[in-house]
Order: structure tokens, then C-alpha cells, then sequence
């Protein structure tokens, strides 16, 4: 039933970088994109924070285009930028008109070529970073819930459970030979892939390609720390105090199956029966049956885009009247429901027509609409870096089509069970009950 | 005011000769019952966007109550005559579609997304969403519960605090001054006043539906007449309001949150609609002063100075009246120096021109990045939205570059002079009022006000 068939040109140069381009010409436009297989999960010990504090480095200057010029240069010709930090990868990304595909490949040659920053660069990116934390974070009701409150409570390898912003001590601790050093390591061609997406030949992308990064050389292939996690036989819980809001907040997330197996796809559909929007189970229950939680929402963050321990995880903001415990019962008599009769065959073809519609305007969709095929960017650099098979992107969707209402049941009994959860309360610091309400202990 | 010199760079590659810009061709038919339809073709995947837009918003209904267009738009989203709230969910999902209901100050709209083989029957369940509600009574209670906690939740926000405060300030006693209900005004809402907005809002003649997508225009025309076409109602009154009083000298207007680790700044002044001859030039002076990554105000509050994240700019046009911001959140300690350096890029914006290869960076900037909005069916239903429903010209995605281009630094500096109004300044923190008064009292007479909005003692 996948009616759409992307066009994809792989390539892998002599120094190791990947080359990947899907030719689209509709539209002026060309998005281009450069992803290291490094990201906040594998940064150093010691180091809370470095790979994103490292993504802001990046824009502050390379051997011919010293600080400010890379945004300037982009802005200038037509274009919008931006990189972001994630568990496996790190991205650099623009969309600009066609005709300032060169100038934009010259560009981020030179930044993996040779980066050129110095004390006053780290000591600026340092303090904007902070200021990045205090407004996503310390300054925002429910800041960081949970994907900074769920890594301490569920992991117990400090790759998956440290604070992926950074402690404010591990950033001021960072120096510019960290820079240096993380830099050669991982900002190596052979440990990256360019992208190349919209209007552009694939002979000319791939010759371009060849001209501006050819040359650069190979570094020593990095190696990774292992990220995999004792097995888990107990629910883990924990608090976090909310100091603005006055819901309280229960994070809830289970251990996700291996990536691209048989299990993997029936658990993303068994992900969307449960927080499909407002048809999702939990919603439709807690929110407008129930009526004790005002948003529920969740689910995988980045199904394709991970390579390591990741979590499926719910979040339940309820009214302060209802007890956390009885919140977390109602969620559990979903979840019961789910292992004890699965999911109907009706349902089960809902949710993949649904999965279907997503796919394409996942590989659609700009960041805000001015990011043309971010979506397609992102999955194309994930199957290429973890798979070595970018063409996954016009196969995987046959997986999840298959999926049997068998196989979502039989993932209900396996993974969401108790001993593989880990819940996280969020407590507001400031009572939040209506006037004469008292807490009620019933579900 | 810039430390460091800044270097450019050397050996970069000229761009290659430009593409031209087509923008698709928009088909435009009224149907007899007066909804105005507007489709245009983009194949890039297998699905199509649609908005469905009524001229009327929160404005329109201010006089009844705050933000009674808005919660109307959210439980028309909960029922109709054929389909209860589950059902309709489930309905959804299985042709694979989105949807959204909201409304604005200006306008009510449903958005919706789905894929092209389902088209029909997704036109069928706007239409019902348009005809029937039936804003069943368990429902409307459910929500006006949950907009209770969203007023709740919004007035713990830094940034919607200050924007809140900004329209007050800036708008007075035009309805654009209210952007969000109290809690007692939620508390306040009646069924029967949002069935009333719904059948004086959501008629065919106060409507526009815009289509883009995977589709042949005349034959999803064909299906637009089927499902809409039996379907009537009038065009609501037209309301007018007394222009606001545009707020003379610099003053400075606090938000108290307590704890606050970081202030938000937020300072404004009346501007233009998108209608307004001048507007293009405003763009331009605003994209140069704080609207792209590459402006004087990030260039010198973040990449210099390191106070913020995300300093930026805005122009933003209602229908009847507009306004502009400038916003940074800023550690405490360099919140009169941020503003300092803020004041600094608008008043020599307003004093010296701006070079030329300034001048055409913006440009280029403005121009391209308009046209990024063509590679995708939300980017195209974006530009459509924002032409229809600021009533442009139909020409506007067209010549919009070319006049971008045709704009000089004379015209650039006379800009800044007329609408940087830096001496009539409204200034909004929102913050810790123990860690920033002192600091707020050098910008002008400093007024307080608490999350509720409750002026505080001085």
C-alpha cells in the first residue's frame, strides 16, 4: 500500500563519508544536511552537556569561514539554518534556493575540515547555552518532563541516564582542548553522512559532494562506549519537585523492543493505540471517560532516529483532586486491557492506515513549515548511520503494514509489564486544588 | 556595539544562476450558497491540506466574554448530530486524517490534513464539524474544565505572561487587548453563548476553504459541491471597534514570578496590518534589526555578548491593527543591559543608513526564505491562508519579491524612523520583581502587576 517511492543515489566516498541524495524538483529549493554519529548518549563523562554545547562550537567558525560567516553566508543567500542534539546523532541543517547548493556544500566542508574557535567563542556559547537551559528548562513549568526527569530513574549506565543539557558545574569544567579533542574524534568524515534533498541532479550532488569533502581525511574510526543496560527485573520510581505549574505529573515509560525487529513494529502500533491523539486509548480513558487527567500525551520520541536503550513513555498531567496513585491505576487499567484482550482486527487497520498517513508527512515535513523534507533528512541519516541501508526509507513501512493483531498482543504481555517500567512523579511545589476540594483516593 | 571585529570569509563559491519562483496556479470558485473555495495542486506526497477558515474570532465575541470564539472552536470539536465524541476519533484514524479546531483574534478555523484517496469523506467530516455540532452538555463541561487548568498553567509561563501583558498595554480598550480569559471568565461560560457564536460565525458566507494537495482541482471541486453545497447562513454583522489609543512615552511594565531564574523581555509599539503600503519595508527593517539568525540584535545580544538564547524580532500584522515586538529571555543580572543594547540597534537603525551589501543580504534573506514555503503542501497552505485571510491582492505571492528587492536605504532608514518607535517603547519584563527592579526603573516609571494581573504596590 506504500504509494510513495522516494528516488535515493547512496554513495560512499574514499575518506568514509556517505553521500546520500534524493533528487526532487518540484520546487527550488534544496535542503541540505550533515549528521555525526555522536550524540548526547556516548558524550564524555565528566562532560554532562558537551556533544550540544559542542553542536553550538560548530557555528562559531572554520579555517575560511571565521565566526558569524556560516550563518551569514546561509541567511544571505535565501536560506534558513539550525543543528540540534539528539541521543545518537548531532545535525547540521539548512534549506536554501537551489542556486546556493555550492556555497552551502563549500561551507560545511570547511567546518568538518577545520573547525577554528577559541576561549572567547567557548566562554560566549557557554553562556548562551545556559540561558538555552534556564528558558526550556529551570524557568518553564514542567521543563525537562521527562526526557531530562525519566533518564535518572530508569538507567542505570551513565550513558543513558545523565542529564543530556548539562550540569551547569560539567559545562564551566569544559575547556577548549575538550573541544579539540571531541572534535577529532567524532567530526571525522568516516563517521558522517551529507545529505542532499530537492532540486539537485544526483551526478551533480554526488560530484560536488566529491570536489568540496573528497579530500578531507580519514580519521580513526571512533569508538563508542557500550550503551547497553543491565536487565531490568524491578519498576524503578522516582520524584521531581515542580516548581511552577500546579497539576501534578506522572511520566510513565517502558523498555522498547530491539530496533527493526518484528516486535519493534507491532510495539510502534501498539504505541499509537494508546496515544493516537484523541482516539489513542489513554486519552480517550483518562481524559474523556474518566476525566482525572487533563493532557495525556506520548509515545516513542524518535522511532527511526535512536541506537540504544530507549523508552516508550506516557505522560499524564491530572487534576489535583484525583491521588497520583489512582492516575497511575487508571493508566494500568488501560495497559491491563491491552494485554488481556489486544487490540481488534478494526482497530489494528485504523491504526495503520493512520501510520501510513504519518509516514509521508513525517518525510514531508519541514521544522515550521520552512524546513522542506527535514523528516526525509532525518530517516535517510538514521538508516545510513545505524543500517548502512538508506534505501530503508521506501521498505520500512512494509514492516509495520504487516503487523498481525496477534503480534500487538503478544507485545502487550512481553513489554509493558511492571518490572520493566520506571515512573517518574513530577509534585507541584504549590497546592492546585479548587476551592473546598478535597484529594479523592478512587480511580 | 560590537567587540570584536567581525572577519569575513575567504574563497567562497558565487551562487549559480537563480531558478525562477512559479507558484502554483490557485483555481477559485463560490459556490451559490457564497463559501469562496480556493484549490491548488502540489504532488510532493500522496495527501492534501485543507483549512477552512470563518472571518470571524475572539474579537468578534469580546463583548460577551473573552475567548468564547476560541472554546467554541474547541467543543465543536466534540460532537455532532450524527457522531459522538469517540466516534468521530475513530472515524479519523480510519481514513487517516488530522484535525484541528481554533480560533484566533481575527478568525475560527478547522485545519485538516489527510491522505488524497480519503478526501471525500474527510470533506464530510469538516462539513458536519461546520453544520452540526451539537455541543453535547457532558463535553462542553469536560473542556471548560481543561481551559480552566490551560488559564492556570498559561499564567505560570514567562512568555505568555509578557505577551499577555504587551497586547493589554498596547491595545487598551480594543478587544485585540485580550488575549486569554481569567479563570472566573472560564468559570463563567454558558453552552448556550458558544452555540450562539457557532450559528452566527459558521455560515457558508463568512467562509473560505483553501485545498492543497495530491488532487485534480476540478474533480475534488466536484466533491467541495456535493458536501457543501446544500449548506446555508448568513454573513454575520460587521463589528467595528474605536481605533486604540497609541501609548505615549517609555514605560515599563513588570510581571512578577516569583523564583524566576531568568527574566523575560518583551517590548513593542503600535505598527501596520499586512494591507499597509509600507509593509514589505517594515519586513525588511525588522528581518535586518532582529528577524533572521544573521541581525543586529542576535549578532550583538547572543553571539557577542552571550545574554540570551533567543533574542528575535517580530512584525506581527492582525487584520485591523499591528504591532512590533522585540523578545529575549535574559539572565537577571543583564537585564538593563540588554535593554540598553535593544534600544542601542533600534536608535541606530533610525540614525545612520544602512550599508548596501547590508541592505541586499536582507533582501536576499526575505526573498528565498519565501520561497522555502513552496516545497511543501503546509508551506503552500500557509501563504494561501495568510492572502485570504488579510484580504491581498491576488498578485501578493507573485510580486512580493520583486518588491522586496526594489526597497532602498533611504526608504530602510525613513522605516526605522516611522515605526521603531523607540521613544514611545512599551516595555514588559517578566521576572523576579526583588532581583529587577532596580534595574527596570532606568527605562521609565515601572508599574506592577501579578500573574493574575492584580497591580502591585510599589
Amino acid at each position: 500500500m506504500n504509494r510513495l517511492q522516494i528516488p535515493i543515489e547512496h554513495k560512499k566516498l574514499a575518506n568514509g563519508l556517505h553521500v546520500v541524495v534524493a533528487p526532487d524538483s518540484a520546487a527550488p529549493v534544496v535542503t541540505v544536511g550533515v549528521y555525526y554519529k555522536i550524540g548526547f548518549r556516548l558524550e564524555p563523562q565528566g562532560r554532562s552537556g558537551f556533544a550540544h554545547l559542542f553542536e553550538h562550537m560548530m557555528f562559531q567558525g572554520s579555517a575560511n569561514a571565521p565566526k558569524m560567516q556560516h550563518i551569514k553566508l546561509i541567511n544571505s543567500s535565501g536560506g534558513v539554518l539550525n543543528g540540534s542534539t539528539s541521543y545518537d546523532v548531532t545535525n547540521y541543517y539548512q534549506a536554501v534556493p537551489s542556486n546556493a547548493l555550492e556555497r552551502v556544500l563549500w561551507l560545511e566542508a570547511d567546518r568538518m575540515r577545520a573547525l577554528k574557535v577559541d576561549d572567547e567563542n567557548l566562554k560566549n556559547q557557554r553562556d548562551v547555552v545556559k540561558e538555552e537551559v534556564r528558558v526550556n528548562v529551570m524557568n518553564e513549568p514542567y521543563g525537562g518532563f521527562p526526557w531530562l526527569d525519566m533518564p535518572p530513574v530508569a538507567f542505570r549506565n551513565w550513558a543513558n541516564a545523565h542529564n543530556f543539557y548539562g550540569d551547569f558545574a560539567d559545562l564551566d569544567a569544559a575547556h577548549l582542548g575538550d573541544v579539540q579533542a571531541f572534535f577529532k574524534t567524532y567530526y571525522v568524515p568516516n563517521n558522517a553522512v551529507l545529505l542532499l534533498l530537492g532540486d539537485v541532479k544526483p551526478g551533480e550532488g554526488l560530484a560536488l559532494a566529491e570536489k568540496h569533502f573528497g579530500a578531507i581525511p580519514a580519521g580513526a574510526a571512533p569508538s563508542f562506549a557500550d550503551p547497553s543496560e543491565p536487565e531490568q527485573n524491578e519498576e524503578r520510581r522516582g520524584k521531581v519537585r515542580e516548581k511552577f505549574g500546579t497539576l501534578p505529573a506522572i511520566a510513565v515509560g517502558y523498555l522498547m523492543p530491539t530496533r527493526r525487529t518484528g516486535d519493534w513494529c507491532a510495539m510502534a502500533l501498539l504505541d499509537q493505540a494508546l496515544h493516537g491523539g484523541r482516539a489513542g486509548r489513554i486519552h480517550r480513558e483518562l481524559v474523556l471517560e474518566k476525566q482525572i487527567a487533563v493532557e495525556v500525551d506520548g509515545g516513542v520520541d524518535d522511532l527511526f532516529g535512536y541506537n540504544g536503550p530507549t523508552q516508550m513513555t506516557t505522560k499524564i498531567l491530572h487534576k489535583p483532586e484525583h491521588s497520583s496513585e489512582a492516575a497511575l491505576a487508571a493508566f494500568d487499567v488501560v495497559i491491563r486491557e491491552t494485554q488481556e484482550k489486544g487490540i481488534s482486527a478494526d482497530e489494528l487497520q485504523q491504526l495503520k492506515v493512520k501510520w501510513r498517513s504519518d509516514y509521508y508527512a513525517t518525510l514531508e515535513s519541514g521544522r515550521g513549515g520552512y524546513m522542506p523534507k527535514y523528516g526525509l533528512m532525518h530517516l535517510l541519516a538514521c538508516f545510513t548511520l545505524f543500517d548502512n541501508e538508506p534505501q530503508l526509507v521506501n521498505t520500512i513501512l512494509d514492516g509495520f503494514i504487516a503487523v498481525t493483531p496477534e503480534q500487538v498482543h503478544e507485545v502487550a504481555r512481553k513489554f509493558l509489564r511492571n518490572e520493566k517500567r520506571a515512573i517518574v512523579f513530577r509534585t507541584p511545589a504549590k497546592n492546585g486544588l479548587p476551592a473546598g476540594a478535597g484529594v479523592q483516593e478512587v480511580a | 556595539m560590537s567587540s570584536r571585529a567581525v572577519e569575513v570569509a575567504k574563497g567562497v563559491p558565487p551562487l549559480a544562476p537563480e531558478r525562477e519562483v512559479v507558484w502554483p496556479k490557485r483555481t477559485k470558485e463560490r459556490l451559490s450558497n457564497g463559501l469562496q473555495v480556493i484549490l491548488a495542486e502540489s504532488h510532493s506526497i500522496p495527501k492534501f491540506h485543507g483549512q477552512l477558515i470563518f472571518l470571524s474570532g475572539n474579537a468578534a465575541a469580546v463583548d460577551r466574554a473573552p475567548g468564547l470564539a476560541e472554546i467554541t472552536a474547541t467543543v465543536v470539536r466534540t460532537g455532532t448530530q450524527k457522531r459522538a465524541s469517540r466516534r468521530l476519533e475513530e472515524d479519523l484514524r480510519r481514513i487517516g486524517g488530522d484535525l484541528s479546531t481554533e480560533a484566533g483574534s481575527d478568525v475560527s478555523a478547522i485545519s485538516f490534513t489527510g491522505l488524497s484517496e480519503f478526501a471525500e469523506p474527510l470533506l464530510e467530516l469538516v462539513q458536519e464539524l461546520a453544520r452540526e455540532a451539537s455541543f453535547p452538555e457532558g463535553e462542553f463541561d469536560r473542556e471548560r474544565r481543561q481551559k480552566l487548568e490551560e488559564v492556570k498553567l498559561n499564567r505560570t509561563q514567562p512568555g505568555f505572561l509578557a505577551s499577555e501583558r504587551l497586547r493589554q498595554v498596547l491595545f487598551g480598550a480594543h478587544p485585540y487587548a485580550q488575549v486569554s480569559p481569567s479563570e472566573a471568565q472560564v468559570a463563567a461560560y454558558k453552552r448556550g453563548d458558544l452555540q450562539s457564536v457557532y450559528r452566527e460565525f459558521y455560515t457558508p458566507q463568512n467562509a473560505l476553504l483553501l485545498l492543497v494537495g495530491d488532487f485534480e482541482p476540478q474533480e475534488l471541486f466536484k466533491s467541495v459541491e456535493k458536501v457543501f453545497g446544500s449548506w446555508g447562513g448568513n454573513k454575520p454583522a460587521a463589528k467595528t471597534f474605536a481605533a486604540p489609543a497609541n501609548p505615549r512615552g517609555r514605560r515599563v511594565y513588570l510581571v512578577h514570578v516569583p523564583g524566576a531564574v531568568q527574566t523575560q523581555i518583551l517590548a513593542g509599539c503600535h505598527a501596520i496590518t499586512r494591507k499597509h503600503p509600507d509593509w514589505i519595508k517594515l519586513g525588511l527593517t525588522n528581518t535586518l534589526y532582529g528577524g533572521a539568525f544573521n541581525s543586529r540584535l542576535v549578532m550583538n545580544i547572543r553571539e557577542d555578548k552571550g545574554y540570551t538564547y533567543s533574542p528575535r524580532s517580530a512584525v506581527n500584522a492582525l487584520r485591523q491593527h499591528g504591532y512590533f515586538s522585540v523578545s529575549a529571555a535574559v539572565r537577571n543580572e543583564v537585564v538593563a543591559a540588554s535593554l540598553t543594547e535593544i534600544f542601542y540597534e533600534l536608535d541606530k537603525l533610525r540614525s545612520l543608513p544602512v550599508p548596501e551589501t547590508e541592505l541586499a543580504d536582507a533582501q536576499n534573506y526575505l526573498s528565498g526564505v519565501f520561497s522555502l514555503g513552496l516545497a511543501t503542501q503546509d508551506g503552500l497552505l500557509t501563504q494561501f491562508s495568510t492572502v485570504a485571510q488579510h484580504d491581498l491582492p491576488d498578485d501578493y505571492l507573485e510580486t512580493y519579491r520583486a518588491k522586496v528587492r526594489a526597497v532602498t536605504c533611504e526608504e530602510l532608514l525613513a522605516t526605522a524612523q516611522k515605526y521603531f518607535d523607540s521613544a514611545n517603547m512599551q516595555i514588559v519584563l517578566a521576572g523576579d520583581r526583588m532581583q529587577i527592579e532596580s534595574q527596570a526603573v532606568l527605562f521609565g516609571e515601572v508599574q506592577a502587576f501579578d500573574a493574575q494581573g492584580n497591580s502591585l504596590q510599589s
